[in-house]
């Protein structure tokens, strides 16, 4: 055992000496990181780049500061975000013409350039470093720990902070069943969608013989809106990686041959191109592989792309896409961890649980334990959109209150809004309102209170969104993606939107409210896998939590967020009104008409009710009404 | 009744217990699904018959959905690359503008010989050609020794792949949830009434397509818009998309 252990550990100080003097992690270095995540390209990271290159080539300082492209900081909705290091100065929403500014005070001396910090709305202070800002203060990163620290195409940077040292010990180690049970012990449970026990898991898989194993990792993302999988493999490959592996060798280690694969979604270019980059850099050291770090083990990962269909993040359609087939699901009598992808055993986990799995090993099971609830354990990463202040990707200890993740960390509402829901858990999950604020965040809670943990979407939304819509819209999305396979989903989820059309259109009764209700309960008892088991849940919370906004809809023909277009109509406040045109000029259906300086008129039967004409005017004078007309 | 399978399976078969009374639990208990054999009907007892339109042709068009859920995998569609059956529904190589040039086609089969499966062979050769043209679904079809139907079923199933070409700007306009609560219908609804084509279509001039997609992972920047592949911009509202629009068309005009 020690031989083995000393021959690990020296060859995994190989694999770190073989990069060492191409990078060196000294946190003193003067140094300039620029998100590269997805979100901080849309907004115009490219461009920035080019303006920091130019102007440090400019002052004579292009080989002495190094500038690094890190994955995603969690706070996209200020991006690009630029931070210059060591002092770990924060600069949001930097534009090209700002950079000269910034190098000369930032880089080349020791200030800031105090109008461009981020001010933070509570207090209306500007402040200069991450660690101060409420949205980063409030967090608990250890998944997220490196991302926006490390060079993600740099397998050294990834060594130089411990990377693979969790794996080295595993291996030198060389028992699987004390990984699993280490895992066990942690109570680390997975964090796709169903909480399910992550040691269980691979103790079950390992339990299976077969000729092979597999090991696969679960990025297909499917709940849109939600990006914690995108962020972690784009910020930090190897973590994901490295705890594959040691999933790999708990599973396989002396137990057969296994396999791996990476299922990730093709909408996330970036993170497929560094998953790959990644994973040639392990092989050239060794990590992955024959005879990983010389311990004997053999495990090697492919890269599989999804091609956008929601159904394939299910297990069973996922490995039915690997092999080539159409991605449909099939019944769970039998079970993946038995019989899997081509017939053998595999284990199937998402980005997050396997990113987890480094930290446990190096800290040990109580530690990660000591976060968390009695039946939750650890963190969990929310990606938190919609109409609050902050939006961003956001880890917290489980156990946390929606309202401090809302609130405090998120900012709350934009300004003039009201917080009405919630919604958790994507198309699978439900919205909650405000009464339920202080639910802390774990599995079971949520589950009680109907909606769930999924993967980590958190969308919140205010008065201007209707109920009733955002419901349709869940529903819209499932009837679209049910591969079609089962007849409660394919058609129940159908006839669900159906009455939900017909409420936002005015043309529904109170019955068909208690029909909407059987027939969710059918379609969860009958369909064959969890995407039409869990598709009517935004339906079965909407009846819950707010069934007088649905009745006021079919009784009054009322939309109280004047969403729902039939029940709208858009008119002008003569008082409000200036005559200035701009209405005019936008409506796509010259709809509207005035004299310049006159108040304007808008003529109902050509109006289609598209909001262009109240969003270009700067006098709030464009009205929009509800309740008052019968449907047409 | 109890069921016979043969073997002790530790836990892995169906829960009869729990089912045991309901009409489900009387059809499935003949199957065996893990053997994947009728246990207790007589083999072969089915006679097949495919249903012909009133003109005579046949309805089934081969979509392979019958051979995948097949309990007993009795059923085997064997199209060959060559059968005109499939009709319409792939871009014939006419369609395909400009003509389908083959020889972009040999590192696709050089990637399904070192072992890469259906999937990444189709994506491969929508990144080559910016659709799936019919020659080369057909050379997959030869290369992997399937039916052309099979290949077609799962082209079909993913709504990423296009069998059709596509114009010159490919806007995906996000509707996910962020999207969605943000606006991104009426941005949809803009960008179609300005080019005058629905969601999924293509300008008459082949300059531009629309089409939809599930989060882009650019949520908090909700509405995202992505064009082609690289650029994707972000807040983008209904006005804003409409002068987009304009802004490209006036630059197609100048080049
Ligand atoms: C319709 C549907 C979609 C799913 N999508 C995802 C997904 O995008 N990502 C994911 O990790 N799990 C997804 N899951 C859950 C997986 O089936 C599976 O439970 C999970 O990947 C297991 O990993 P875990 O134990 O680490 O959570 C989905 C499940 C269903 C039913
Ligand atoms: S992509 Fe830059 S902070 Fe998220
Ligand atoms: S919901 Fe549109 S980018 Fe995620």
């Amino acid at each position: 055992m020690s031989a083995a252990s000393s021959r690990v550990g020296q060859a995994l100080q190989a694999a770190v000496s073989a990069g060492a003097g191409t990078y060196l992690a000294d946190d003193t270095k003067r140094e300039i990181r620029i998100c590269a995540g997805t979100a901080c390209h849309a907004s115009g990271r490219v461009a920035l780049r080019k303006a920091i290159d130019a102007a440090l080539e400019e002052r004579g300082l292009a080989g002495d500061v190094a500038v690094v492209e890190t994955g995603c900081h969690g706070f996209c909705e200020e991006g690009p975000i630029v931070v210059v290091r060591p002092e770990g100065v924060f600069y949001p929403r930097l534009k090209p013409v700002d950079i000269p500014e910034v190098i000369e005070t930032s880089v080349m001396g020791d200030g800031v350039v105090e109008r461009l910090l981020y001010v933070d709305p509570a207090t209306g202070r500007r402040v200069a470093h991450e660690r101060e800002i409420p949205f980063y203060a409030l967090q608990k990163r250890i998944v997220l720990g490196l991302n926006g620290k490390i060079d993600p195409y740099s397998l050294d940077d990834y060594l130089a902070h411990g990377g693979y040292s969790a794996l080295a010990k595993v291996l030198s180690q060389g028992d699987p069943q004390n990984i699993i049970a280490e895992v066990e012990n942690s109570g680390l449970r997975g964090r796709g969608g169903a909480g399910f026990p992550t040691g269980k898991k691979w103790r079950l898989c390992r339990q299976n013989l077969g000729e092979k194993h597999y090991v696969i990792c679960n990025a297909d993302e499917g709940d849109p809106g939600a990006f914690m999988d995108r962020s972690v493999l784009e910020g930090n490959p190897h973590s994901v990686i490295e705890g594959m592996i040691i999933a790999a060798y708990a599973i396989g280690g002396g137990n057969g041959p296994v396999e791996g694969y990476i299922y990730v979604r093709r909408e996330y270019p970036f993170a497929v191109d560094r998953v790959r980059h990644a994973l040639d850099r392990a092989r050239e050291r060794n990590l992955l592989g024959k005879d990983i770090l010389g311990s004997g083990f053999d495990f090697d990962i492919r890269v599989n792309q999804g091609a956008g269909a929601f159904v394939c993040g299910e297990s069973t359609a996922l490995t039915a896409s690997i092999e080539g087939q159409r991605g449909m699901p099939r019944g769970k009598h039998v079970r993946t961890v038995a019989h899997g992808l081509w017939g053998e055993p595999t284990n199937i986990n998402n980005v997050e649980t396997y990113a987890n799995v480094p930290f446990i090993v190096k800290s040990g099971a109580d530690v990660f334990a000591s976060t968390g609830t009695a039946t939750s354990k650890g963190t969990k990463i929310f990606s938190l959109t919609g109409k609050v202040v902050n939006g961003g990707l956001i880890e917290v200890p489980m156990g946390a209150t929606l309202r401090e993740v809302i609130f405090e960390i998120g900012g709350g509402m934009l300004p003039g809004r009201e917080f009405k829901a919630v919604q958790l858990g994507g198309p699978s999950g439900g919205c909650l309102p405000a009464a339920l604020l202080d639910e802390p965040i774990d599995f079971e809670s949520l589950l009680a209170a109907g909606s769930m943990m999924g993967s980590g979407g958190m969308v919140v939304v205010d008065d201007s969104t209707c109920m009733v819509d955002f419901a349709k819209f869940f529903l819209k999305f499932t009837a679209e993606e049910s591969c079609g396979k089962c007849v409660p989903c394919r058609v129940g989820t159908s006839r669900m939107l159906e009455i939900l059309e017909r409420i936002s259109e005015g043309r529904a009764s109170l019955q068909d409210l208690d029909l909407l209700e059987s027939l969710a309960d059918d379609v969860v008892e009958g369909s064959l896998c969890a995407l039409g088991g869990s598709a009517p849940n935004p339906v079965l919370s909407l009846l819950r939590y707010f069934r007088d906004e649905i009745v006021s809809h079919v009784v009054e023909h009322n939309c109280p967020a004047k969403v729902c277009r039939p029940l709208i109509r858009y008119g002008v406040d003569a008082e409000a009104c200036t005559g200035c045109a701009a209405c005019i000029a936008v409506c796509p259906v010259h709809a509207v008409s005035g004299e310049r300086k006159a108040v304007h008129s808008i003529d109902e039967d050509l109006c289609i009710k598209c909001d262009a004409c109240r969003r270009a005017c700067r006098f709030n004078a464009v009205s929009v009404e509800t309740g008052v007309l019968a449907p047409a | 009744m109890a069921i016979d399978n043969g073997r002790n399976d530790g836990g892995n078969g169906h829960k009869g217990d729990q089912a045991k009374g309901s009409a489900l639990f009387e059809v499935i208990q003949g199957i065996d699904f893990e053997r994947r054999e009728l246990v207790g009907k007589r083999q072969g007892s089915g006679d097949f018959d495919l249903v012909k339109d009133n003109g005579g042709k046949d309805r089934c068009y081969a979509c392979t959905l019958c051979e995948r859920t097949c309990p007993v995998d009795c059923i085997d569609i064997g199209y060959t690359a060559s059968d005109p059956m499939l009709g319409s529904a792939i871009a014939a190589p006419e369609d395909a503008a400009p003509p389908v040039d083959m020889k972009l086609f040999d590192p696709i089969i050089a990637g399904i010989r070192s072992g890469s499966g259906l999937v990444e062979a189709l994506h491969a050769t929508q990144e080559a050609y910016g659709f799936l043209p019919r020659p080369a679904l057909e050379g997959i079809a030869d290369q992997m020794n399937l039916p052309l139907s099979r290949i077609y079923g799962v082209a079909s199933f993913y709504g990423q792949f296009r069998l059709k070409p596509v114009g010159k700007h490919v806007i995906e306009v996000c509707l996910g949830t962020a999207c969605h609560v943000r606006g991104a219908p009426l941005v949809v609804e803009a960008f179609s009434q300005e080019l005058e084509i629905p969601v999924g279509g293509t300008t008459p001039d082949g300059l531009f397509t629309l089409q939809t997609v599930n989060c882009l992972g650019a949520c908090a920047l909700a509405p995202v818009v992505r064009l082609g592949t690289d650029e994707t911009v972000g807040r983008l509202g209904p006005n804003e998309a409409r002068r987009l629009v304009r802004r490209l068309r006036k630059q197609e005009v100048r080049a």
